[in-house]
């Protein structure tokens, strides 16, 4: 029994695009490229899409700062004990932090100090460290940093330890003692986390005070009263709320999106446009030798089945090829080129890392608005060719 | 048995102007009947052939082969009336240049996508009959004007089809290879084929197998 699949025509419509092999090479090669840019800028999206839900996702619920003469002062940690007193406050979190300008390489670095490195945190610093002296750490005369901040100080000969100079102009001398891998949230480059003590040290912060405090409520509904309530008992702070915030990241992730969504536009303008070229017209040759296959006994069915099987072919090649090459540059080379949109910016630090988020509305959407495209602007103008007299076309 | 019946076939010139090819024919050609229609270039002899084939339709009149009316016919039938009755010979060949010869000769069965073994026998004996054994796998761009009108040949048969055109098959061709034209046309006389060539070329005018010659003049048989 003849089986129901022509396979010579579909041979036929291989050989004709191997026979227009230079002009499918070069649409292969455009259309691979938008298709490749018109998902990478999707994946990116998506990535940041992601990336604002886990963040935004561990953002405090309330963040407080003191104002004086409208710049954030110091908090004196005297105030932690009232601000748990609030009914629904779960825990108060003083935090030291800040910017440490390193002249010599003219970058700002971005200073955590944190209580203690103890023992329960092993783990931890094993999964976030490629190397680390872990004795080192809890004598507490010791740093973890980025791996751009390891680069940095290896360039200006600081191999092992770093002096950071005080505000009076003394030094603290800090061992380096281990490094964050370059996989982790905390790859991008400029962070350092060491004791709270010698980061009090280096930013003169007295022992009494800290540079803002985070709190954790223990039901979310309540955010907004106690906000109020802090407000109304310090009225020289300011108090940022988990949706303040959401609202802040959301605007700047918004902000990075709206690139995307430019570049996204002028990739998928400039794919139509080169769609819209080939569908305005068939070459003369192809005209002809559709002439010549209505002379021979190919109904017009027959040509726009042979059509859609080139058209098909080429385009899922293409599409199939750049979404492996736009996964492969998305993911697994962290976007070069297209990431440095995103990085440069203090809030976005310390990290970037484009986490991976491949749903299949993507994937449809790439799909969607371009291979039928395509197929739809091979197919319609060798219709309009095919529906005239065979006579006529090869005329 | 092919039948034009008051066939008038007008062209359009630019948006106002016409120019009438064919004024009311009336031709019949009986079945196994090899037919020559000779004129000088632009008498219509290659509207008729085109008519018959139906790859065009009349302006007005009836075009009838085997009591199917073809020329009213959709365009999707004419097509695989073609397919089914049609071997059609060009006058310049309209071989694809970059097809090999065997898949020129193998394009009109594509559609009906013939049992594998069935084809390669067939291909095996026309390839023979017309001397192009070792040119199958050759670009026909790359084949002499003889051997590419062999292969236009081979692929007019391929079908095995009941009437077979022919439209100035010896115009693109030297003395020799138009008498070996001539010699494939004679074997191809078997009592069943209608033939119909339409030449200006004197060298058809005195052979005997053919049955019939007309003579179109302006648009009419005279």
């Amino acid at each position: 029994m003849k089986s129901r699949f022509n396979t010579f025509l579909f041979d036929f419509s291989i050989l004709s695009i191997f026979r227009r092999g230079s002009k499918n090479i070069f649409i292969f090669f455009v259309f691979t490229l938008l298709i490749f840019l018109l998902s990478s800028v999707l994946f990116i999206s998506n990535s940041i899409k992601s990336e604002l839900d886990t963040t935004l996702n561990a953002l405090p619920d309330i963040t407080v700062q003191r104002l004086q003469a409208g710049r954030a002062v110091n908090m004196p940690l005297s105030r932690v004990n009232k601000l748990l007193a609030i009914q629904g406050v779960k825990a108060v979190v003083p935090r030291v932090w800040g910017y440490y300008y390193f002249a010599n390489a003219g970058v700002n670095f971005s200073i955590v100090g944190i209580d203690s490195f103890e023992d329960q945190y092993r783990d931890l610093y094993t999964k976030l460290c490629d190397k680390f002296d872990f004795d080192a750490l809890k004598k507490n005369r010791s740093m973890l940093v980025g791996s751009g901040v390891k680069k940095i100080l290896q360039n200006n000969f600081y191999g092992k330890y770093f002096n950071f100079i005080k505000p009076d102009g003394g030094l603290v001398k800090v061992k380096i003692a281990g490094v964050f891998k370059g996989d982790t949230k905390l790859e991008s480059n400029d962070v350092i986390v060491l004791p709270a003590k010698k980061a009090r040290e280096i930013f003169g912060i007295d022992k009494d005070k800290a540079v803002d405090f985070v709190l954790r409520i223990a039901n979310p509904v309540e955010i907004p009263n106690i906000a109020a309530k802090i407000t109304a008992l310090y009225p020289d702070t300011r108090v940022i709320t988990k949706e303040e915030l959401s609202i802040s990241y959301q605007n700047l992730f918004d902000y990075k999106g709206g690139l995307f969504l430019a570049l996204f536009v002028i990739s998928a303008f400039t794919f139509f446009m080169i769609i819209y070229d080939k569908a305005s017209g068939v070459s003369s040759d192809e005209k002809r030798e559709i002439g010549i296959l209505k002379a021979v006994g190919w109904t017009i069915d027959d040509i726009l089945k042979e059509k859609f099987y080139e058209a098909f072919i080429i385009s899922f090649v293409s599409f199939v090829t750049a979404l492996c090459l736009s996964i492969f540059y998305v993911y697994f080379l962290n976007a070069p080129l297209l990431k440095n949109v995103f990085i440069g910016y203090s809030n976005l630090k310390p990290a970037f890392d484009l986490p991976f988020s491949f749903d299949f509305q993507t994937f449809a959407i790439i799909f969607f608005l371009t291979v039928p495209i395509y197929i739809a602007a091979t197919i319609i103008p060798s219709w309009r060719v095919a529906s005239m007299d065979a006579d006529e076309v090869m005329r | 048995m092919i039948e034009l019946k008051n066939v008038t076939k007008e062209f359009k010139v630019g948006a106002n102007d016409k120019v009438v090819a064919l004024k009311d024919i009336n031709l019949h050609v009986k079945e196994g009947e090899i037919v020559l229609l000779k004129g000088p270039s632009g008498s219509g002899k290659s509207t008729i052939l085109s008519l018959i084939a139906a790859l065009n339709k009349p302006t007005s009149g009836e075009v009838i082969v085997d009591g199917k009316r073809v020329s009213k016919l959709a365009d999707n039938f004419t097509s695989l009336f073609r397919r089914e009755n049609i071997g059609f010979i060009f006058q310049r060949y309209n071989l694809i240049p970059t097809l090999s010869a065997k898949e020129n000769v193998i394009v009109p069965l594509i559609p009906s996508n013939p049992d594998s073994a069935w084809l390669n026998d067939r291909l095996k004996k026309l390839f023979t009959n017309f001397s192009l054994q070792t040119k199958m796998d050759v670009i026909v761009k790359n084949l002499s004007g003889g051997e590419q009108q062999r292969v236009a040949i081979a692929r007019a048969l391929i079908n095995n089809p009941s009437i077979i055109i022919a439209d100035e098959p010896t115009a693109n061709l030297d003395k020799k290879l138009s008498l070996e034209f001539i010699e494939i046309l004679k074997k191809l006389k078997n009592g069943k084929n209608s033939i119909i060539i339409a030449s200006h070329d004197p060298l058809f005018f005195d052979l005997d197998f053919i049955d019939r010659q007309i003579d179109i003049h302006n648009g009419e048989i005279s």
